[in-house]
């Protein structure tokens, strides 16, 4: 063929930034006269869908109605919030997806950026002042890349991080000027696939290219996937000595410390981070989970009054920080302060009552208060959308409040689920433990990993022998229980998929039990890619197939 | 609050209000107060970096970029806003290249302020790779640098520029430095052939 796809996709790039008639912008300033000269410069652009916000409650009303083609959003905010902080907020929370372009504006250069993720830093920054047509160069530069990697975003926004690294390898084949940012996501893609070793060398070799901040937390997080937790501490250590401000190293090694029981250790290098970056929500709120879970209230407190400080009266405020800070008052023996964060809460959000986290802190707060009848209302709402509807973290806070109203067996069957599903988790795990030591039954905290574990071993020998005795169907029916209840048990989740297939190969195919046998694989496949049991279930799935003539569903 | 902080302060405040003026002039379409605000906020952006290089306060955010896009960026700028536009030349530029992109912004505006005040009638900016490094030239046709310019290679005798205050070559050199890639330092090279010529050498 004479012309090769780069040729099409030029000929669209150029079709595209031709016009900006049908692009639609978002003005972020709080300085009214900075707001109309940006809207000015848009319009001779030949941009006449603009709308303006003077701050981020009004920039988050019009993120609902409309999608934006360009964010344009200056760095001082006026309030409590800075831009940074909205953009991390706005692509956490998934409010706008890769395929709006954010332009930071700044009053002096670099000063204020940090480098942290990826996905949460703008495509680009503008240092004030600026012409319009500054503003179009750039535009037309950052619209030609999102054209070139719209593939690759879409399906890093969808999560298909097995599709991502073919489409990336087409674009590091072209070697042109997106290389580098087709090395990243395919690196990213690596590692959420769960090739570490793969990962290593892939990161190993874009390092040859240059040495690359990203790329040396790359190879960090390969080394830590593969086990290998002491070079992966060297390698975040060396980043941190080269590139201090680059923050997703701290966040990186707090997480790894944290992952090798090393509380402390996590917690410095958090508050470390937080002495160049004081204004990010996200590593205040990670210092007080770290904290929580080494029962270091007084530092849960510290760190979730600064969250609670900064976002007042702003949209970016969480009910969780109110719960998890009412907690760790209630720790601290402060129940009047507990009960009245529990109360702000209550005031300042519409569905406060649909949350189990807050009713378990409100139960709790209560109890130890000596408000009998307040406890037990507050207990009876954290079960209203039913235990399907708990995350694990859920269940961690409501067992706790069952534990103090002497529910045990409610609470221990809740835990033992959490443990069950989380393998390897280890200081989720110490959070089990320490709650069944302090609230529970004493005897039974020592052992409870190990028991939770036991019986998820127990349960798998029991289909196993049962589907050997000749009853596939009973044997799938047990896995398939399991599954709904664990699924984020592997192992669980493997014999489940295969269980299901065996029933079908010798007993006909079922649409619902297809329909789980899939969906499981898939669920196996989204954790882990190269689970050993994959390969007997595509397996059996082939056979599957050839046997009933159905086909796969993909 | 000591004089330097303050200092900073009071440079900030004046930025904005050059950007209020810029703005103003940029829409009646007067380009030649744009022109002159848009320098100014810019001079005053270098005193800034160069008294954040002083107390050690400035550290590089170095990533890919594409040195051409950079070119014609800076070509366009001087277009819409200069009387003698720079002709780009990219033919040898390489498709990525590692650098600050914002200092280096910051260092080839101020080459382009200053060739613009000496050229003729010509002026180029030109990114070619010459074998491990990438050499960024800002070229004029006028009367090039005088001598003592040119044999002030540390740039530490003031004044170093051809006018003003040897702020821009100072801070070039600096900026210039704190690219290392392989213990390779960047550099800056002035030329008189022809007219002045400028090089930003980057590893």
């Amino acid at each position: 063929m004479y012309y090769d796809s780069r040729f099409t996709y030029f000929v669209f790039a150029m079709a595209i930034v031709s016009s900006y008639s049908n692009k639609r912008v978002l003005i972020l300033d709080d300085m009214p006269e900075m707001r109309s000269s940006l809207r000015i410069q848009v319009a001779s652009l030949g941009i006449d869908q603009v709308a303006l916000a003077a701050n981020v409650r009004d920039a988050l009303e019009h993120l609902k109605i409309h999608h934006f083609d360009l964010m344009l959003c200056d760095y001082y905010l006026g309030g409590s919030t800075d831009g940074q902080q909205f953009l991390e907020y706005l692509r956490t929370k998934k409010i706008i997806s890769r395929s709006t372009i954010v332009i930071m504006i700044t009053a002096e250069q670099s000063y204020e950026s940090v480098i942290t993720a990826a996905e949460c830093m703008p495509d680009d920054y503008l240092l004030k002042p600026f012409t319009a047509d500054a503003i179009k160069v750039r535009l037309d530069r950052l619209l030609e890349k999102k054209v070139r990697l719209a593939q690759i975003d879409k399906l890093q926004d969808q999560g298909r991080w097995s599709e991502i690294i073919p489409a990336c390898d087409e674009i590091l084949a072209a070697k042109d000027k997106y290389l580098v940012d087709a090395m990243r996501v395919k690196g990213n893609a690596l590692i959420m696939t769960r090739r570490f070793d793969d990962a290593v060398a892939f990161y190993k070799e874009a390092l040859q290219l240059r040495s690359m901040p990203w790329a040396k937390l790359g190879l960090a997080k390969a080394q830590q996937g593969s086990g290998n937790h002491e070079h992966a501490k060297c390698t975040l250590q060396e980043i941190i000595a080269e590139t201090p401000r680059f923050l997703a190293a701290y966040d990186a090694l707090g997480h790894l410390h944290r992952e090798n029981g090393q509380m402390e250790d996590a917690l410095k290098i958090l508050d470390d981070a937080c002495v160049i970056s004081p204004n990010a929500l996200a590593r205040h709120r990670a210092i007080a989970k770290v904290a929580e879970e080494a029962s270091d209230f007084g530092r849960v407190e510290k760190a979730l009054k600064t969250v609670l400080q900064k976002t007042i009266n702003s949209p970016l405020r969480d009910l969780n920080d109110y719960a998890t800070l009412g907690n760790a008052l209630t720790e601290l023996g402060d129940h009047a302060q507990a009960i009245a964060v529990i109360d702000e809460a209550k005031k300042n959000f519409k569905n406060s009552d649909d949350s189990p986290i807050l009713a378990s802190t409100e139960a709790i707060a209560h109890h130890k208060a000596g408000n009998a009848d307040r406890a037990r209302s507050a207990l009876a709402r954290t079960m209203k959308g039913g235990a399907k509807a708990l995350s694990d973290t859920d269940k961690i806070a409501v067992a706790k409040a069952y534990l103090l109203h002497g529910q045990h067996d409610e609470a221990e069957q809740m835990l033992k689920h959490v443990v069950q599903n989380t393998p390897g988790q280890t200081a989720l795990h110490g959070v089990v433990v320490n709650l069944m030591k302090v609230y529970g039954a004493q005897g039974k905290a020592e052992n409870f990993i190990e028991e939770s574990h036991a019986e998820v071993i127990q349960l798998n020998n029991d289909a196993v022998k049962i589907g050997q005795s000749g009853d596939l169907k009973a044997a799938a029916a047990m896995m398939r229980e399991a599954a709904e209840r664990l699924p984020g048990n592997l192992q669980i989740l493997a014999n489940a998929s295969y269980a299901l297939l065996l029933d079908m190969l010798a007993n006909g195919i079922d649409a619902g039990e297809l329909n789980d046998a899939n969906r499981y694989r898939k669920l196996l496949v989204s954790l882990d890619q190269h689970h050993p049991k994959l390969d007997a279930i595509s397996e059996a799935m082939a056979k599957l197939q050839s046997k009933f003539n159905v086909s796969q569903a993909s | 609050m000591s004089f330097s902080e303050i200092a900073a302060l009071t440079l900030h405040d004046i930025k904005n209000r050059l950007a209020q003026l810029a703005s103003r002039a940029e829409a009646r379409g007067d380009l030649e107060t744009l022109r002159e605000a848009m320098d100014s906020a810019a001079g005053l952006s270098r005193l800034l970096t160069y008294y954040r290089t002083d107390i050690g306060n400035l550290s590089l955010d170095i990533d890919a970029h594409s040195p051409s896009d950079l070119i014609l960026e800076l070509a366009a700028d001087s277009r819409s806003m200069r009387p003698c536009a720079a002709e780009p030349d990219i033919r040898e530029a390489p498709s990525i290249w590692f650098y600050d992109e914002a200092l280096v912004r910051m260092v080839l505006v101020n080459a382009l302020q200053n060739a613009s005040r000496h050229a003729r009638s010509r002026i180029s900016l030109k990114a070619c790779q010459r074998d491990a490094v990438l050499v960024f030239t800002v070229s004029d046709d006028g009367d090039g640098y005088p001598e003592k310019v040119l044999s002030d290679a540390e740039g530490n005798s003031p004044p170093v520029s051809r006018e003003g205050t040897g702020l821009g070559i100072r801070l070039a050199k600096r900026i210039a430095e704190m690219h290392v890639n392989q213990n390779r330092k960047g550099a800056v090279s002035l030329e008189n052939n022809l007219g002045a010529h400028f090089h930003l050498i980057l590893p």
